[in-house]
């Protein structure tokens, strides 16, 4: 039980990237691959916020006079960088969506199967 | 003297102000790219010189070195720099003339942005911003494969986001792996920690990051996205993915394996690696009858020698490793180029087409013919020292494993040379003995080409004039005490 709680993020984080994977590799329709990309995305996400997370920890802005300890807050690195892997992520969902439509106008199908314009 | 960040934040602004300029005047529009990378030229190239003597270290922010985002331009950094923008230049006149239809303002848009993601990567010292630098070049580069919007571009840019996303995924989670580690992601900082700590315990962080890396940079079972994307992008950005894109996915490779990670045992992997890449793609080649999808596959083989040529890891190997990788992007700039040329006029893609196209065209043809003579590795072409340096290399190792390596990769080369005449033959010695009028190439076509086939002449004649740069370099990638204390200012 005490090895869950302390770890329940990593478990998490790791669920999540095997789940988008799984997905990734085994379903045929697109827009079901473009959400195990999101999925696989937002498991990294979690692993590089829980690699910074503090329990009961706090950011440098709240703390009051002698409060400010290195050791009470919340590694802020881990933060910056999952904003800006959020906004990468966002996008490489908006054009994986908008190429998805373009290849429905082409082809009437989001089966990756029956798209067979060249050699897979 | 340039401060490096200029390199990048020049065609940065300017990428984002070209569908404005786009209001005053579309001349200009198409002028832009074409000024912007002219200075990023002459700025690097003028770096070059102070580079080889010492590193120049931009510390961003103001901050001291393992706190800041630093722009580290070394020898390796300057030469690929200036590199990128020549290719990027001859590119963007090619364009005037080549790009007309569909949306012109994004495809220079995205097209500077390309560009800056490759600079960035060779330029940067930090981890994440490589990662950061790596989606603005791999987000560029799928929009631009869909660019003209039809069946088989569409198709091949999702197939290259699928698998790129994923390999960004992986190098994101191991830049994640190692800074729980180490708590750092400057590159020299990271260097530096990681010769204190045993290899196993960094080895699945630089797995996964080769692996994120490696889809990129085309080595061998993770390229099945290329063949697809090269040959249905437009020419001119299909000369770019060719030349510099997956070549500076090489670069990230080498860098993170020789200065991050110092892991000896894994360069004789990635020797055996580039091998089976150059058989793949060499064997591959051998059998199509699209000639985008031909060079396309050409182009793994490629990757793969100067992959076998990093993976010797002497100093003459590395050397031989760049040099081949800027005459690989010399000469496959120059195919592509032409060759979109012939399939514009022609309009299509097949070899069968192209019977006896030397009447109706010397010039391209004379072109395609430089360019496929230099990938062969013939004299007086850049291809044959490049070629020449890294088999030498490979046998002053005086080991048998890399005796056996030598004799796959010539066997390659063998298959390469026999596809390359068979097209030089279809567009030379083939087709009906009728007078056909010869078609004058518009100029925009004609200087990036004339100017490809001066500089690959010029450089196979003197080879001298690049390698003293190059031995430099091989130094830099080689020698991470030195790296680590240059950028740390420990010296």
């Amino acid at each position: 039980m005490n090895f869950l709680s302390s770890y329940i993020y990593y478990i998490g984080a790791f669920g999540l990237i095997f789940i988008g994977l799984f997905i990734i590799l085994v379903k045929h329709n697109l827009i079901k691959i473009i959400i195990g990309l999101n999925l696989l995305d937002t498991g990294v996400n979690l692993f590089l916020i829980s690699v910074g997370y503090l329990h009961q920890g706090t950011a440098p802005i709240f703390g009051k006079g002698s409060q400010v300890t290195p050791a009470s807050m919340v590694d802020p690195v881990p933060q910056a960088l999952v904003l800006t892997a959020i906004v990468i992520g966002a996008s490489i969902l908006a054009l994986a969506l908008s190429l998805g439509i373009r290849l429905y106008d082409h082809y009437g199908t989001l089966d990756l199967t029956e798209v067979r314009g060249q050699k897979w | 003297m340039v401060n490096p960040a200029l390199l990048l934040a020049i065609p940065l602004g300017f990428a984002f102000t070209v569908p404005l300029i786009k209001y005053v005047s579309r001349k200009l529009m198409a002028l832009t790219p074409v000024l912007v990378l002219l200075f990023n030229l002459i700025a690097s190239a003028l770096l070059i010189p102070q580079a080889i003597k010492e590193p120049i270290v931009t510390n961003i922010g103001g901050f001291s070195v393992p706190f800041c985002i630093n722009l580290v331009a070394g020898p390796t950094g300057t030469i690929l720099a200036a590199l990128i923008s020549l290719v990027g230049l001859l590119v963007a006149v090619y364009s005037f003339g080549y790009v007309k239809d569909g949306p012109v303002a994004k495809y220079y848009t995205l097209y500077l942005l390309i560009l800056t993601g490759a600079t960035g990567i060779v330029l940067t010292g930090d981890i994440f911003n490589l990662f950061v630098f790596f989606e603005i070049l791999c987000i560029s580069s799928y929009s631009l494969v869909a660019y003209l919007g039809e069946k088989s571009g569409v198709e091949a840019s999702i197939k290259y986001l699928i698998q790129g996303s994923v390999g960004s995924s992986f190098l994101l989670l191991g830049i994640g792996l190692l800074y729980g580690q180490f708590g750092t992601l400057n590159m020299a900082d990271l260097a530096n920690q990681i010769q204190a700590t045993s290899s196993a315990a960094t080895f699945v962080p630089m797995i996964l990051m080769i692996t994120g890396l490696g889809v990129e940079a085309a080595i061998f079972p993770l390229n099945a996205w290329l063949p697809d994307a090269h040959s249905s992008a437009p020419s001119s950005i299909s000369a770019i993915l060719s030349g510099i894109a997956i070549g500076i996915g090489l670069y990230a490779v080498a860098r993170i394996v020789f200065t991050v990670f110092g892991a000896t045992p894994i360069f004789q992997l990635l020797a055996v690696i580039g091998m089976v890449t150059v058989l793949v793609g060499e064997l591959s080649a051998f059998s199509q009858d699209n000639i985008k999808r031909l060079l396309a596959y050409s182009s793994i083989g490629q990757m793969g020698l100067i992959a076998f040529g990093l993976g010797i890891a002497t100093l003459e190997g590395v050397t031989g490793g760049l040099f081949q990788l800027i005459s690989h992007a010399l000469s496959k700039a120059l195919l592509f180029l032409a060759v979109g040329y012939m399939i514009y006029r022609v309009g299509s893609m097949k070899i069968d087409k192209l019977k006896g196209l030397a009447k109706r065209m010397p010039f391209a043809s004379l072109a395609f013919a430089v360019g496929a003579f230099s990938l062969v590795g013939l004299p007086p072409f850049v291809g044959f020292p490049g070629k020449f340096l890294i088999i030498r290399a490979a046998l002053a190792k005086e080991e048998l494993f890399f005796l056996v390596l030598v004799a796959f990769v010539l066997t390659a080369t063998v298959i390469e040379g026999a596809y390359f005449f068979r097209i030089i033959q279809v567009l030379y010695f083939s087709g009906e003995k009728t007078k056909t009028t010869r078609e004058i190439a518009p100029v925009s076509a004609l200087i990036p080409m004339g100017l490809l086939i001066i500089l690959i002449i010029i450089v196979g004649v003197y080879p001298g004039l690049i390698t003293n740069f190059l031995d430099s370099a091989a130094f830099e990638l080689l020698n991470r005490a030195n790296y680590v204390s240059v950028v740390m200012g420990l010296s």
